[in-house]
C-alpha cells in the first residue's frame, strides 16, 4: 500500500523530482570540484547528473527523431552528449539542469493558463434533484431529459439550463456573464446551468443539460478562439520553418571554420526559437481566458490583435447605449381624445415588429378605457388578461423600413410614422404639432405622427431611457484616446439630445439600417479601425462590417455569438472599455515578448560569436528568456 | 465507422512537443485525423474504429513523455 502511493506520487512529480536530483547531483559535482584531488569523483558526479537529467529529454528526442521533427530536446541531448565527449562535464551537467528547472517550471506556469478555463466547468453541479412522478429524484446532471423539472434549492447551483416555471429568486450569473450583481428570476425566466441560486427554491424546465448548456457551449468556444491563430502566430511559425534550419547551417558552418564543437552545439540550443513561438499564444490564451471569465468571449487571436488597434467605437443608439425598454412618454391629441389616437396606432402597428410598435401596443393594453368598441367584442387568446385592454388586428398593413406603417381599420386609413414618411405622403404639419415634436424631441425622446385619412390627428411621444453606465463608458474610451460615435435611425433632434446626455462626441442621424454599415465604411476609408456595439440581431450587417464587432447581451443568443467578433454575455455596457483596453493590453504583451525573444537571440548569438557566452549560459539565457515570456503572458490573466 | 476521442494534455512544454505528439498519434493504426494544441493541451483523435485501438493512444502520448488526461 505505502509502496503503491511511493509510486504515484513519483509518477504524478516525476518532472520535479528528476530536476531536483539532477540539480544536487549537479551542485555536489560542481563544489567538488574545487578540490584537488577529487577531479575523477566529481566528473563522475556531474556525468551521473547528466544522465539522471538527461534520460526523460533523450527518451523524448528519441521520439522526435523517429517522428522526424526537429525539437529542442533533440539539440539538448545533443548538446550534452557532444560535451561529455569532449569532456566538458560540467557544461553538460549545466545544460542538462537548467533545461529540466526550465521546462518544468514553463509546463507548471502553462498548466495554470490551460485550466483558467477548467474552473469554469467546475462550477457546474454533477447531480441534479428532479421531479418525476412527483417524487423528487437525485440524479447525476448530464442525465437530465429535456422538459424535465429540476428543484434548485437557495444556495444550490443550478445544474442544467432551463426556463424558471415556479418560485423566484435572485442568481448570481457571473460564471456565464461575468456580471457580479444577482439577477432576478422569476416564471418564464430562462437560467444558465453553473450559475448560483441565491435566495429562493426554484422549479425549472430543462432546456439543456450536460453539453448541452449555454455555459459547455462557451467554453467549446473560448476553446476553438484560443486554439485559432493570430497573424502573428502564423507568421512566426512561417519565420521558424526557415529559421531552424538556418540555425543548424550557421552552426555546422561554425564547426567548418572554428573546429569548435562546444561552440556549434552552443549555437543550435540557443537558436532554438523558444520564446519566440511560444509567447504570442500564451499571451492570447491567457487574454482570451481573461475575458470569458469576464463575460465577454472574443472569437480569436486574429480579433484580439485587431481589437488592440480600435481607435474608434460606433454604438448603435437603441438597446446599447439605451436601455432598449421602450415606453410611452406622452400622447397628444390634436382635436380628439388622447386615448383614441394611442388606440388608434396601437391597431395600425399591432403586426409590426418593431420595438416602437410594442412599446404602443402595450401601452394602449394598460389604458383604463378604450376608445374602441368595436374591437373590445373580439377577445384575442394573448389580450385576456384582467383589466387589459384587447387591440382590434388591422384588416391590412404594410410596413415602410425606417419611416414607419400604413394600415386599414374599419374603412380608415391609419399611417404611424416619422416626418419622412409624412413628407412622403405630402402631409402638411400644422405648426401647433410641429412644436410639440420638437420640444418632445429635445428631450431626446422619439415623436410619431398618427394620421387618419390624411389628417394628422396627434403625436405619440416615445422614451428609452439611457443606460446608467452609458456616460461613464463613453468617457473612458475617449480617456483612452478612442473616438465615439452614436448612429441611430432617430431623428436629428432626439439624436442630439441622447448623444449630450451620454457625453458621445458625433453622431449620426436619420440612419437606415443599410445605411450604418456605408457609414462604418466611410470611416474605414479615413483610416479608422472601428467597432461597432450593437445587439447583434438587427445590427449584424454592420458589425460584420465593422473591424471588430461586439454583440451585447449575447447570451443564450446564438446568432449574436456567432457573428460578432467580440461577444458580451451580460447587457452591460461596462465591460466595453474593459475589452478593448484588454485587446490594446494583449497587443502591447505579444509585441514584448517578441521583442525580448529577438532581442535575447540576437545578444546571445552574438555572445557566443564572440566567446562570451558558454554552453551552460546560453542554456541559463534561454530558458530565463522562455520563462520570462510566459510570466509576461500570464499577466493577461489578471489584468 | 469513424469516431473522435479527446484528451488534455497539460504538461506540453514547447509547441514543438505538441507537433512530435501529433506525428507519433498519426502513425497509429486507423488514426484518420489528429490536432494536438499546444496553447490549451488538446488533442483531438479522429480514428476509424474498426481498426484503431483506443487504449493505444493514451499510451502512445504517455511514450512520448507526457501525461494526457481524459477530457
Amino acid at each position: 500500500m505505502k509502496k503503491q502511493s511511493f509510486t504515484q506520487y513519483y509518477r504524478k512529480h516525476r518532472t520535479a523530482i528528476v530536476t531536483a536530483t539532477s540539480g544536487l547531483l549537479y551542485g555536489g559535482g560542481w563544489s567538488l570540484g574545487y578540490l584537488t584531488g577529487f577531479e575523477m569523483a566529481s566528473a563522475a558526479i556531474l556525468v551521473l547528473a547528466t544522465v539522471v537529467g538527461g534520460y526523460d529529454i533523450a527518451k523524448t528526442a528519441y521520439h522526435e527523431v523517429t517522428n522526424r521533427t526537429l525539437g529542442i530536446k533533440t539539440l539538448v541531448t545533443l548538446a550534452a552528449i557532444g560535451a561529455i565527449v569532449i569532456g566538458e562535464y560540467w557544461e553538460a551537467a549545466a545544460v542538462v539542469f537548467l533545461f529540466s528547472l526550465g521546462s518544468y517550471l514553463e509546463g507548471r506556469t502553462m498548466r495554470k493558463t490551460r485550466t483558467a478555463l477548467q474552473e469554469l466547468l467546475e462550477m457546474t453541479p454533477d447531480t441534479a434533484t428532479v421531479r418525476r412522478d412527483v417524487e423528487l429524484q437525485e440524479v447525476p446532471a448530464r442525465e437530465v431529459e429535456d422538459g424535465e423539472i429540476v428543484v434548485v434549492k437557495p444556495g444550490e447551483k443550478i445544474p442544467v439550463d432551463g426556463d424558471v416555471v415556479d418560485g423566484q429568486s435572485a442568481v448570481n450569473q457571473a460564471p456565464v456573464t461575468g456580471e457580479s450583481a444577482p439577477v432576478h428570476k422569476a416564471d418564464g425566466d430562462e437560467v444558465y446551468a453553473g450559475t448560483v441560486n441565491q435566495e429562493g427554491a426554484l422549479e425549472v424546465r430543462t432546456t439543456g443539460a450536460g453539453s448541452d448548456t449555454t455555459l459547455e457551449r462557451i467554453i467549446r468556444r473560448v476553446e476553438e478562439a484560443q486554439e485559432a491563430q493570430s497573424p502573428t502566430e502564423s507568421l512566426i511559425d512561417r519565420f521558424a520553418k526557415y529559421y531552424t534550419p538556418a540555425v543548424i547551417v550557421l552552426a555546422i558552418g561554425a564547426y567548418a571554420v572554428t573546429q569548435n564543437a562546444i561552440l556549434s552545439l552552443t549555437l543550435l540550443v540557443i537558436g532554438c526559437p523558444g520564446a519566440l513561438v511560444i509567447g504570442p499564444p500564451v499571451s492570447i490564451v491567457s487574454a482570451i481566458g481573461n475575458a470569458a471569465r469576464s463575460g465577454v468571449l472574443m472569437k480569436g487571436g486574429e480579433h484580439l490583435e485587431r481589437a488592440g488597434k480600435i481607435d474608434l467605437v460606433a454604438f448603435d443608439k437603441t438597446g446599447t447605449l439605451t436601455k432598449g425598454e421602450t415606453t410611452v412618454a406622452d400622447i397628444e391629441g390634436f382635436g380628439i381624445a388622447d386615448d383614441e389616437v394611442l388606440a388608434l396606432a396601437a391597431t395600425a402597428e399591432k403586426k409590426s415588429e418593431h420595438h416602437l410598435a410594442d412599446a404602443i401596443v402595450d401601452a394602449a393594453r394598460e389604458r383604463p378605457t378604450a376608445a374602441t368598441d368595436g374591437g373590445a367584442a373580439v377577445a384575442q387568446a394573448d389580450d385576456t388578461d384582467a383589466g387589459r385592454q384587447s387591440i382590434p388586428d388591422p384588416d391590412d398593413f404594410d410596413v415602410v423600413a425606417g419611416k414607419g406603417v400604413i394600415a386599414h381599420t374599419d374603412g380608415t386609413e391609419v399611417v404611424v410614422g416619422n416626418r419622412a414618411l409624412l413628407d412622403d405622403r405630402d402631409i402638411n404639419v400644422p405648426s401647433r404639432i410641429a412644436d410639440y415634436v420638437r420640444k418632445r424631441e429635445e428631450r431626446g425622446e422619439t415623436v410619431v405622427h398618427v394620421i387618419r385619412d390624411g389628417d394628422i390627428i396627434g403625436a405619440i411621444a416615445l422614451r428609452d431611457e439611457v443606460r446608467e453606465a452609458a456616460p461613464s463608458v463613453v468617457a473612458a474610451l475617449q480617456d483612452a484616446g478612442i473616438e465615439t460615435v452614436m448612429l441611430t435611425g432617430d431623428n436629428e433632434r432626439t439624436a442630439a439630445a441622447v448623444a449630450e446626455e451620454v457625453g458621445i462626441n458625433e453622431y449620426r442621424a436619420e440612419l437606415l439600417p443599410e445605411n450604418k454599415q456605408t457609414v462604418i465604411e466611410a470611416y474605414q476609408a479615413d483610416g479608422h479601425v472601428v467597432a461597432m456595439v450593437g445587439d447583434g440581431i438587427n445590427d449584424a450587417p454592420s458589425l460584420a462590417t465593422a473591424d471588430v464587432g461586439i454583440a451585447m447581451g449575447a447570451a443564450g443568443t446564438d446568432t449574436a455569438i456567432e457573428t460578432a467578433d467580440m461577444a458580451l454575455m451580460a447587457d452591460d455596457l461596462d465591460r466595453i472599455p474593459y475589452a478593448v483596453k484588454l485587446s490594446k493590453a494583449t497587443r502591447w504583451n505579444v509585441l514584448e515578448n517578441v521583442g525580448l525573444a529577438v532581442l535575447t537571440v540576437t545578444v546571445l548569438l552574438a555572445g557566443v560569436l564572440t566567446s562570451y557566452v558558454t554552453l551552460a549560459l546560453g542554456m541559463l539565457v534561454h530558458e530565463a528568456s522562455v520563462l520570462a515570456v510566459i510570466l509576461n503572458g500570464m499577466r493577461l490573466l489578471r489584468h | 465507422m469513424s469516431d473522435t476521442t479527446q484528451f488534455r494534455v497539460l504538461d506540453f512544454d514547447c509547441p514543438a512537443c505538441a507537433s512530435t505528439v501529433e506525428r507519433a498519434l498519426t502513425n497509429v493504426d486507423g488514426v484518420q485525423h489528429v490536432d494536438v494544441h499546444y496553447a490549451t493541451g488538446r488533442v483531438e483523435i479522429e480514428y476509424d474504429d474498426s481498426v484503431a485501438e483506443p487504449g493505444a493512444f493514451a499510451q502512445t502520448i504517455e511514450n512520448q513523455g507526457y501525461t494526457p488526461q481524459p477530457a
